[in-house]
């Protein structure tokens, strides 16, 4: 493949558009991550809420082919999930990191447990009712940014209004100062009458929400079915995308898009049958990550100082 | 008002208060799951019976068990050395295909022909155990490095660095490794490699000696020696480690090295002992159940063998009682999930106590209430 392949515009568009795509379910999930962790929580369990959401939204959209009760639905799921999950990591105060790796395990068994009953060996339509991608009259028109920006479904473009919600909500409101305080300092937070559990619950809600919500995404406007392969990794990689973010929404935009803008090179690289290994390409994000958490480079002070830790009154 | 969960004023901790939890725990998932058994139609007790009858009674069964057991128990002892020592390392997947993509390599060598030709069984275990060893504890090292000397966040960077070593286990087996053939996989590997297996008639490999052997040794290097006993008081308070003027740093990197080690040795068994070819997908999640084993049994070294074999044989009993009764194995995920959870959550009684009488008591009280208006 020669250089000017490599920067023709058809090429730019479709990668930057498979970049967007790809990107969206993640940061989606990283989004309601950033909220639980900047409370103090680090919620692993959202790769199986993530999954939760998937499969909730592909049963309803299979039996009643309504794709915005479907997205619903999987949000509700997401929070259902969520409201355990919170009462363990808050009320219970268990170790975070293993509730979440054994809730995963849970959600997967759960999941093919449920799947198998609804669905079994009976026939399904090659796709369900999913979201399509929406053209807007005159801007997509527009070369190169428009196809990209403009040629995507109504999930991206809610994502993105989430994203600016989210960070608003986190620096500009009075909930958000007092999450982020719960996550820096919740002894300080308490002696301020700052309902520190309280507080933590709703993180650890939201991030269940967008999860399930993440989960619908992923069915409803990239897959069209259900494997129980279809999450694999995928809440991990949305942390991957907190932590990149910096704990900040609109940072975690720009985040979730390098992760995906190297995941869609990859793929066309194998279309193109270069010798640069696919796997160097999928691996760089997590290398980038690990260096910008590892402290090099005096990120370290971003982390909120109190995640993981339960929060005990004496 | 009487509150149904009423603080205890001391924390109840006597040896029999735990038993008591955790054994109610594990009744409450047993009951539970019963349910789920029953939407299947199946009596519960038979299920039961099933799904530790052919792992724990039948030879062929428990050949299996210990399959499965024997790399969950090395990276339970993984997770008890780092953990003990306040490393919460969580990167034993990258370890465990890092282990095995070194072991394959060295075993891929030993073919006649190749670099290092044909060599006796023993010698290319005296070489392959160290040297998987020693690369899975640099890779896991590194991680502890991170953490000592810059202060890195171990449970995030550990999570990711699973991803770089599952990248580079797919880039050689797609690669480098590659065998001739339409599959992701390497050759299959000299017969001379393998691990012998133990038990005739059944799939049980010497991986679970080395196991048992590694849990005396760790459990002799953590109750009788002094390195232990350093690495346990940097895991309880740094602080004072450091004020006894122990190297904590040191001590934290030393913990991830044999963390690494471990779990690398893990991927050698599987791949000498079980597989006999690298391939993708080969740790499938092993590295977090191991995990979970490790904790279950509560990080003691001696008790995470044990574990192992009671956590690999309900897998296999519930694939069997997926291909005899037709009842999904994801139950036995459900169960063994479960039961993790009700013991995390069995710790609120610590601290709280049950107190039945208030149900009855804010009942009277409404009944009260209403009388008097």
């Amino acid at each position: 493949m020669s250089g000017n392949q490599l920067l023709s515009s058809a090429f730019l568009v479709t990668w930057l558009a498979a970049s967007l795509r790809l990107a969206g379910p993640v940061l989606l999930a990283a989004l309601g991550e950033t909220f639980a962790e900047r409370g103090g929580v680090l919620n692993l369990g959202i790769e199986g809420t993530i999954l939760l959401g998937a499969l909730a939204s592909f049963l309803v959209s299979l039996f009643t082919g309504m794709t915005w009760i479907a997205l619903l639905v999987a949000m509700s799921v997401g929070i259902v999930a969520s409201v355990f999950l919170a009462w363990v990591y808050v009320f219970v105060k268990a170790s975070q990191v293993v509730t979440g790796l054994v809730f995963n395990v849970l959600a997967l068994g759960i999941v093919s447990l449920v799947y198998r009953r609804a669905v079994g060996d009976s026939a399904l339509p090659e796709s369900i009712a999913m979201f399509h991608a929406v053209h807007i009259p005159v801007l997509t028109s527009i070369p190169v940014l428009g196809p990209v920006l403009f040629g995507q479904t109504v999930l991206l473009y809610i994502t993105l209004a989430l994203v600016a919600l989210g960070q608003f909500a986190l620096f500009r409101s009075n909930f958000g100062l007092s999450l982020r305080a719960c996550g820096e300092n919740p002894a300080a937070a308490d002696s301020a009458g700052i309902p520190v559990d309280r507080i933590r619950y709703v993180g650890v809600l939201i991030s269940g929400a967008t999860a399930g919500m993440a989960g619908g995404y992923l069915v409803l406007s990239q897959v069209g079915l259900f494997r129980e392969s279809i999450v694999s990794g995928q809440g991990f990689i949305a942390l991957a995308i907190v932590i990149f973010g910096r704990w900040t929404p609109v940072k975690a935009a720009g985040a979730a898009l390098v992760f995906g803008a190297c995941d869609a090179l990859q793929l066309s690289l194998q279309i193109f049958g270069t010798r640069i290994p696919s796997q160097a390409l999928l691996a760089l994000p997590y290398v980038v990550t690990i260096l910008a958490i590892s402290g090099l480079f005096g990120s370290r002070a971003v982390q909120p100082a109190a995640l993981m830790q339960p929060y005990i009154k004496d | 008002m009487a509150k149904l969960l009423e603080r205890r004023p001391m924390p109840a901790d006597s040896p029999l208060a735990v038993c008591a939890r955790t054994l109610a725990a594990f009744l409450l998932a047993l009951v539970i799951t019963s349910f789920l058994f029953i939407a299947y139609r199946a009596n519960p007790l038979q299920a039961y019976f099933a799904l530790f009858h052919e792992p724990f009674a039948t030879l062929r069964g428990f050949g299996y068990s210990l399959l499965r057991a024997s790399p969950l128990a090395l990276i339970a002892l993984g997770t008890i050395v780092s953990w003990r020592s306040g490393l919460a390392y969580l990167g034993f997947e990258g370890c465990f295909v890092i282990g095995a993509a070194a072991a394959s390599w060295l075993a891929l060598m030993t073919t006649p022909g190749a670099p290092l030709g044909s060599l006796p069984l023993l010698v290319f275990w005296m070489l392959a155990i160290p040297f998987s060893f020693a690369v899975g504890g640099l890779w896991a090292g590194l991680v502890g490095v991170i953490r000592a000397r810059l202060g890195g966040n171990e449970v995030l960077i550990s999570l990711m660095s699973n991803y770089v070593g599952i990248f580079i286990l797919e880039y050689l087996v797609s690669g480098p490794l590659r065998a001739p053939g339409s599959l992701p996989e390497t050759r299959q590997l000299p017969r001379g490699t393998w691990l012998p297996f133990i038990i005739p008639g059944t799939r049980a490999h010497a991986g679970i000696l080395l196991a048992v052997l590694a849990a005396a040794l760790v459990w002799l290097l953590l109750q009788r020696m002094p390195l232990g006993y350093e690495l346990i008081v940097t895991g309880f308070n740094p602080l004072a480690a450091r004020y006894a003027g122990i190297n904590v740093a040191r001590r934290l990197v030393l913990a991830a090295f044999f963390a690494g080690g471990l779990g690398a040795l893990a991927g050698t068994v599987e791949v000498l002992g079980a597989q006999h070819r690298l391939m993708e997908g080969i740790s499938g999640g092993v590295g977090f159940v191991g995990v979970i084993v490790a904790l279950l049994a509560r990080l003691n070294p001696i008790a995470a063998v044990p574990v192992a074999v009671l956590y690999g044989g309900m897998s296999v009993g519930g694939d069997a009682m997926q291909r005899r009764a037709d009842i999904p194995s994801s139950i036995t995920f459900i169960l063994q999930s479960l039961a993790v959870l009700l013991v995390l959550i069995s710790d609120v009684l610590r601290y709280y106590r049950i107190n039945p009488s208030a149900l009855w008591s804010r009942a009277s009280e409404a009944i009260r209430e209403e009388a008097s208006e």
